[in-house]
């Protein structure tokens, strides 16, 4: 499973940290790139602008999803996602400060696979990292073709 | 459709005038000599107008009236009842019994179609279906020069219109309110009142204003337009002009008038009933016979008991009181007469045969409005009663345009007070909704932005504590961890403030919600917790209520939770959940055991951050209570507490079963 990437979609640099550590500390070995926008995400997935050199089939096996963006918002990427064939059955995990419910919903209705609040307790976040990579990269069993 | 009209009356003369004089004005007639034949006509045929004789041979026409009213065919009719002016008591019967006018026999043929085609008006206007009276334009043509008002009226009838004509502006006035016509031309010299007041007086009229009106000037008259049209006249031509000219303009004001409908209220400017009250027979007539010839109608009574009688069934707009009469005297009748309220304002002139100062100064102080010597000229006497029907209308007219301006001016006000008052509430809705967006708004943004740094500050604490543990010394570690549970706490505190204000804003849902299944999940929700807790969950089964089931669920995670934490440093912790019944309400309760408070503090339970217990003691954010205090609110109920320093507590509270409380 190390091969596979997660994509980290994250604007503040403190969380971005936080979350590597995160996923250090309950041996996620996996690599993560990191998207610091909505249209940087977009780019890195369909390989274009500041990604347009990437091989646009490698897929990561994960993305996780902050909502408050600049440029793009996290809504608007992952409807972008879901409106395109290439990375329809991608599965995304919106990880979000909030768990106001309008964003659950409207997250879930775009087709997000599952909603994680970030804990402010870290000791929290680092069991709830590790219960994301156990599930994602380890026991869900994703389509053949993507 | 033509009116049709039933004429009942045995005498041949009478039958024969009346149906051509109604199949002149376009009605479809059936005479009938008896009350068996018109019995007969009603059957097969419905009938729009019935002039009734009072005397039939066959039948009393009172009870033939009853008998009339009561057949479908007529029940809806116009009546007009003729008898000879001996019978007093017929005509206060035949009013009573729903006759809609009364005229005294010998009757003038004109008033009589007249006063039928502004009665069938007044039932067109209330009843649709009703046929109207046909409809040639009829034009009115008010000049005293007989040569240009023939010229007029045969350039006119040559055009195709029926032509009525009047010599004086009163009795212009009076045609112009029985006959109604289309448009009226009008000479602006008049031997009474000019024509420019005739226009200003139809103007006034209510029934009569929209009538159009042509204003004739001489030649030499200066200004005439303005004249006309200050006066409130469509337009105006001189004598001079070419006849032509004012059969187009005359067509031209009918064409724009034709597109209005022609409102129709009692006009002001009707045929004047005179009620004349005098002992002498010989006298009444005589007098009856002079005021008819000047185109009034007029009702005769012989003495003070008759007049009262009539007065009570008949609206009169005149009434002549002869002073000596036998029985009841001129002076106590009139008194009598001025006390009856509707007919008080009706002018009253006294009438007396003594030269005598004094009988004169009676009559007046009775109420009189007038006094008049029966040897006086008859002129002076006419003179006299138009001046009072006069009076009388000016201040009809008067008291119609204030009560028009006023009931305008209420409307005016009640229109803008309506407007300004609904103006008011649109803004507080706008300024309410806007409100509440600024409080979605801010609490998404705290919701989001705020928690972020603490997950920082915990985060990096935690990291420091981990990557460099063998390099700091325990106090170095204790402050991290004191930097650590201060970041969550403050974590909490947001939490619990964003579900007070989401609590307070959320649409309420009301569902049948079993609060006993909530009680049980909350409970081992909360024994399932981390720690070597023990608490005993007492749960009353089968409570339900009509409620949100998620705000319902946030008061019992907050008061099981509160009871849960308040127990902690007892023994045996029990914590119980039931109802009972109060004064015929349902009062929840969640009593527990534990700490307890001192009730002095109660009634700050129940406000955002008051906390009776050290954070040392007791954890907590002082939110909870205010959360549950909110949500009970919203759903009309009452929350309480009650308890006693080491006792333990209990907080009750009501739900409102209606679905009042909480409207929005």
């Amino acid at each position: 499973m190390s091969g596979q990437l997660i994509l980290l979609v994250e604007d503040r640099p403190d969380d971005v940290e936080l979350t590597l550590r995160a996923f250090g500390k309950s041996n996620v070995t996996n690599e993560i790139v990191i998207a610091w926008d909505g249209e940087e995400a977009l780019d890195y997935l369909f390989a274009t602008g500041s990604h347009s050199g990437r091989d646009p089939s490698l897929m990561p096996a994960l993305v996780l999803l902050d909502l408050k963006l600049p440029k793009v918002d996290g809504l608007d990427v992952l409807r972008r996602i879901r409106d395109d064939e290439r990375t329809r059955r991608l599965p995304v995990v919106v990880l979000t400060s909030s768990n106001e419910e309008i964003d659950v919903i409207t997250s879930y209705d775009l087709g997000a696979n599952s909603f994680v609040r970030k804990p402010v307790d870290f000791v929290q976040f680092i069991e709830a990292a590790r219960q994301l990579g156990l599930y994602w990269l380890v026991l869900n069993e994703p389509p053949k073709i993507p | 459709m033509p009116a049709t009209v039933l004429v009942l009356d045995d005498s041949l003369t009478v039958r024969m005038d009346l149906v051509e004089a109604f199949d002149a004005a376009g009605c479809h007639t059936i005479p009938c000599g008896t009350a068996a034949e018109a019995r007969e006509a009603l059957q097969s045929e419905k009938v729009d107008v019935i002039i009734l004789d009072v005397l039939l041979p066959d039948a009393d026409g009172v009870e033939f009236l009853r008998e009339v009213r009561a057949m479908p065919s007529s029940a809806g009719a116009v009546v007009l009842m003729l008898s000879t002016e001996a019978q007093v008591r017929d005509r206060v019967r035949g009013m009573q019994t729903g006759a809609d006018e009364y005229v005294g026999k010998p009757y003038v043929t004109g008033y009589v179609i007249s006063r039928t085609q502004e009665l069938l008006r007044a039932r067109v206007a209330a009843n649709a279906t009703v046929p109207t009276v046909p409809t040639v334009p009829t034009v009115l043509i008010i000049d005293d020069s007989a040569t240009f008002r023939e010229a007029l009226r045969s350039a006119c009838e040559g055009a195709g219109y029926q032509v009525l004509v009047a010599q004086t502006g009163d009795e212009g006035l009076r045609i112009a309110a029985s006959q109604r016509p289309a448009a009226i031309v009008v000479d602006g010299v008049l031997p009474d009142i000019d024509g420019g007041t005739v226009i200003r007086r139809l103007r006034l009229d209510a029934a009569l204003r929209g009538t159009p009106c042509l204003l004739l000037t001489g030649s030499d008259v200066r200004g005439a337009e303005l004249q006309a049209l200050d006066a409130g006249a469509d337009g105006f031509f001189r004598k001079e002009d070419d006849v032509a000219v004012v059969l187009a303009r005359l067509a031209a004001l009918l064409r724009v008038r034709a597109v209005g409908t022609s409102e129709d209220t009692r006009s002001l400017l009707g045929p004047k009933k005179i009620l004349a009250v005098d002992d002498s027979l010989t006298y009444l007539n005589e007098l009856a016979g002079l005021l008819r010839s000047e185109g009034y109608d007029v009702v005769m009574a012989h003495s003070g008991e008759e007049a009262l009688e009539l007065v009570a069934a008949q609206a009169v707009d005149c009434i002549l009181l002869d002073l000596l009469m036998p029985g009841l005297g001129g002076d106590e009748t009139c008194r009598r007469i001025k006390a009856v309220p509707l007919v008080r304002d009706v002018p009253l002139i006294m009438l007396t045969a003594l030269e005598d100062s004094a009988a004169m100064i009676d009559a007046l102080s009775a109420g009189a409005d007038d006094y008049i010597q029966k040897s006086s000229d008859f002129e002076v006497l006419t003179a006299r009663v138009r001046a009072q029907i006069r009076r009388k209308q000016f201040e009809d007219e008067n008291r119609r345009i204030r009560e028009e301006l006023l009931s305008k001016e209420i409307e005016t006000l009640a229109a803008r007070a309506a407007a300004e008052l609904a103006e008011t509430r649109a803004a507080l809705v706008d300024e309410l909704e806007r409100k509440n967006q600024e409080l979605e708004a801010f609490s998404y943004s705290v919701s989001h932005d705020l928690r972020a740094p603490l997950r920082s500050i915990d985060g990096f604490s935690q990291a420091l504590l981990e990557d460099y543990e063998g390099r700091l010394d325990d106090t170095a570690s204790d402050y991290l961890r004191r930097v650590r549970a201060a970041a969550q706490r403050m974590g909490e505190l947001i939490d619990d403030l964003l579900e007070l204000s989401q609590v307070g804003r959320a649409e309420l849902h009301r569902d049948l919600v079993n609060l006993s299944a909530v009680a049980e999940s909350v409970a081992a929700d909360l024994s399932g917790r981390v720690g070597d807790r023990h608490v005993k969950f007492v749960v009353q089964p089968g409570l339900e209520v009509h409620a949100d089931s998620r705000l319902m669920r946030a008061v019992l995670e907050n008061l099981l939770g509160n009871a849960w934490k308040f127990t902690s440093k007892v023994q045996s912790a029990v914590v119980e959940f039931g109802a009972e019944d109060r004064d015929g309400a349902t009062v929840y309760f969640v009593r527990d055991n534990g700490s307890g408070f001192d009730m002095k503090y109660a009634d700050k339970l129940f406000s955002p951050f008051q906390r009776l217990h050290s954070e040392a003691e007791f954890p907590g954010t002082g939110i909870g209570l205010a959360t549950v205090h909110r949500i009970v609110d919203r759903h009309g109920g009452r929350v309480w507490a009650s308890g006693a320093v080491g006792q333990g507590a209990t907080v009750s509270f009501t739900i409102s079963s209606s679905r009042t409380g909480d409207a929005a």
